[in-house]
């Protein structure tokens, strides 16, 4: 009977009951949105982030990480890769070799990163060759080409077809020094990279440095960056090599995750705030609601309803109002998300981010941004109601029933 | 002052009530000291202010008296807590306001059930108690009707359908013709003096009415919360 006479008094005051779903419907559609908008962000961040340069998961000799050295390496290559590519969830990996050196083009000199690549590999983990913006990618077997960055280029006044000479010491301890062709200036995305970034093909770099067979870092990527941690795992467990370390994204761009992480905790903030207002809109007619229908409460409990019945009536009555808020948040969330998902919001203004840089933003419908918010908008909705429904199931009846 | 008898269904022993609501206090019951029996059907009368509902309050409990007690049915009911007196109030009392007071939202049969649903009785009983209650107040076909489709007459008589429906010990109307004119609400009244005779419910009535007056068996009349005359017809 207290479901009952909650469910039609919702019906009775039409237009409050509006307003209080209305606050509840517009706070639940705003937070969703706003979960949407963030994780489509720090999604494509990520997404763009880990597939252009650092991959989804990496291995290294162990050591290598915190302290990067030319004779820490992967000798095994052939066989760590093979364990990797076991794996279904592996869309692709790829051998890397680095180290730095003098670069010359003619009278010009600085220094430069060498990295040496699997061409092929490095095509299909990195879409290394969508960065080349002038010239060619380099050959997928070795033949003394060079691609180079374009703040690198620039530095060196090198164009497409410039001899490049580069300078090292190789791990035998032997001076390295051998002639490249430049066949491509590229630009990753990062500034501070295309200013010393210098790919050779990876059989090049491993002769000119002595490391035959030997690489410093294999990149791997998944089919679904949630199924990174799952990877990991599985790769560690394969590879089974106490010499070698395996790290996901968030451990090799430790400084990057962290300044991702306290981004998000910015956005609960935010989510707080919107809950804030939605949680005064609704104490503010549940409130008035129990004020106008004291003298009902006193009748209630003059006929025998007990306290906490009257209570739960009041408290009822909001939950009914706020599932039925939910559900139509729910829907609006996830049409506005989806909209959003696939036209995305073209910034007035591109911005970088790690060094990367980003004009449209997308959104992204998942759980989250349907579960937090529904939790949120009922819990609040319940809080505010509990100051109300105490002072309905506290009414005196006697008192009550001198109210007009 | 000894327990009540079987007969005796109220007694009160210098119930005093004294409100203070600005800080001036003022005496709405002065000791009053009343015993009424089962199956009486009696009004208590007396000039604005002269406490009549604040004494119907208190010995249906809805009020606390300052000092004094109250025995209902042989239970003190001016000593039990909130949930006690809401159980005391569904099984022992029924009530009739002067403005009906039945709930918008609820149909006629779901008012007049309202207090058995309570009290956790079975469906099939409530419906047949409620049409009974329903046939005796002259209210039959209209169940489904919210109050606001019904005359103040029969919304009144919802009201008594509801106090009477569950055999409360007494009942207890406030100025119950008040809002009513003068035909429907001497029906009303044969209705409840048929009702008192058929069933030996005790009525008590607080009123200003002549009619009432006249019909009441017993007539208790409060003077500045104190009781100035009590005789019986």
């Amino acid at each position: 009977m207290i479901l009952k006479i909650a469910f039609r008094n919702i019906f009775r005051q039409k237009r409050r009951t509006i307003l209080t779903a209305l606050a509840m419907i517009v706070g639940f559609t705003l937070s969703s949105v706003f979960i949407g908008w963030s994780d489509g962000t720090y999604s494509n961040i990520i997404t763009t982030f880990t597939g252009n340069r650092i991959g989804h998961i990496q291995v290294h000799s162990k050591g290598y990480l915190d302290k990067p050295s030319l004779y820490k390496t992967i000798d095994n290559v052939s066989t760590v890769g093979e364990a990797i590519q076991s794996i279904p969830e592996v869309e692709a990996w790829s051998p890397r070799l680095f180290t730095s050196g003098i670069g010359s083009v003619n009278e010009k000199s600085t220094a430069v990163q060498i990295i040496g690549i699997d061409v092929a590999r490095e095509t299909k983990a990195t879409q290394f060759d969508k960065k080349v913006i002038e010239g060619t990618t380099l050959a997928e077997t070795a033949s003394g080409q060079a691609v180079i960055g374009k703040g690198l280029a620039k530095i060196l006044a090198a164009t497409v077809g410039s001899e490049l000479v580069i300078f090292s010491q190789a791990a035998d301890g032997s001076i390295a020094n051998d002639l490249y062709e430049v066949v491509g200036i590229m630009e990753s995305g990062n500034a501070i990279t295309d200013r010393v970034a210098c790919y050779l093909h990876i059989e090049d770099a491993q002769q000119l440095f002595v490391l035959e067979g030997r690489v410093h870092e294999i990149v791997i990527t998944v089919s679904k960056i949630n199924k990174v941690a799952m990877v990991t795992e599985n790769i560690r467990t394969r590879i089974n090599d106490p010499l070698l370390e395996v790290s996901p994204w968030q451990v090799v761009a430790k400084s990057f995750y962290k300044a991702m992480k306290a981004d998000q905790q910015g956005d609960a903030i935010g989510r707080v705030i919107i809950m804030l207002i939605v949680a005064i809109g609704v104490l503010n007619t549940v409130l008035m609601s129990v004020l106008e229908r004291t003298r009902e409460y006193g009748v209630l409990k003059a006929l025998g309803t007990k306290p906490r019945q009257i209570f739960s009536l009041v408290v009822t009555e909001v939950i009914i109002i706020a599932i039925a808020s939910i559900c139509v948040g729910a829907i609006l969330g996830i049409l506005i998300n989806y909209l959003l998902s696939i036209n995305g919001i073209k910034l007035p203004q591109e911005f970088t981010y790690g060094g990367m840089k980003f004009g449209t933003m997308y959104t992204e419908v998942n759980m989250r941004s349907l579960i937090i918010p529904a939790v949120t908008v009922m819990l609040s909705a319940i809080i505010v109601s509990l100051f109300p429904a105490i002072k309905a199931a506290r009414i005196l009846p006697a008192k009550a029933m001198r109210t007009h | 002052m000894e327990q009540t008898q079987n007969h005796e269904v109220i007694v009160t022993d210098k119930v005093t009530k004294i409100f203070d609501p600005d800080g001036i206090p003022v005496n709405a019951l002065n000791g009053i000291d009343l015993t009424i029996t089962s199956g009486e059907f009696t009004a208590i009368v007396g000039p604005s202010g002269s406490g009549k509902t604040t004494f119907l309050n208190i010995i249906s409990g809805l009020d606390t008296p300052t000092e004094g007690k109250v025995w209902l049915s042989g239970k003190i009911i001016s000593e039990m807590n909130g949930n006690e007196l809401s159980d005391f109030r569904r099984d022992n009392i029924g009530f009739i306001f002067q403005a009906y007071n039945l709930i918008p939202v609820l149909t006629v049969e779901e008012n007049v059930e309202y207090i058995m649903l309570l009290a956790g009785v079975s469906k099939a009983e409530r419906h047949e108690r409620v049409k009974k209650m329903l046939k005796a107040v002259g209210l039959e076909g209209v169940e489904d009707r919210l109050p606001t489709q019904l005359s103040g007459g029969q919304q009144q008589r919802v009201a008594i359908a509801r106090a009477m429906v569950s055999e409360p010990t007494i009942i207890l109307a406030d100025e119950p013709t008040a809002n009513l004119d003068s035909k429907t609400g001497n029906d009303l009244l044969e209705m409840m003096r048929r009702l008192n005779d058929e069933t030996g419910m005790t009525f008590i009535f607080s009123t200003h009415d002549p009619m009432v007056m006249d019909r009441a068996r017993r007539l208790i009349t409060l003077r500045d919360g104190q009781v100035d005359t009590d005789e019986t017809k």
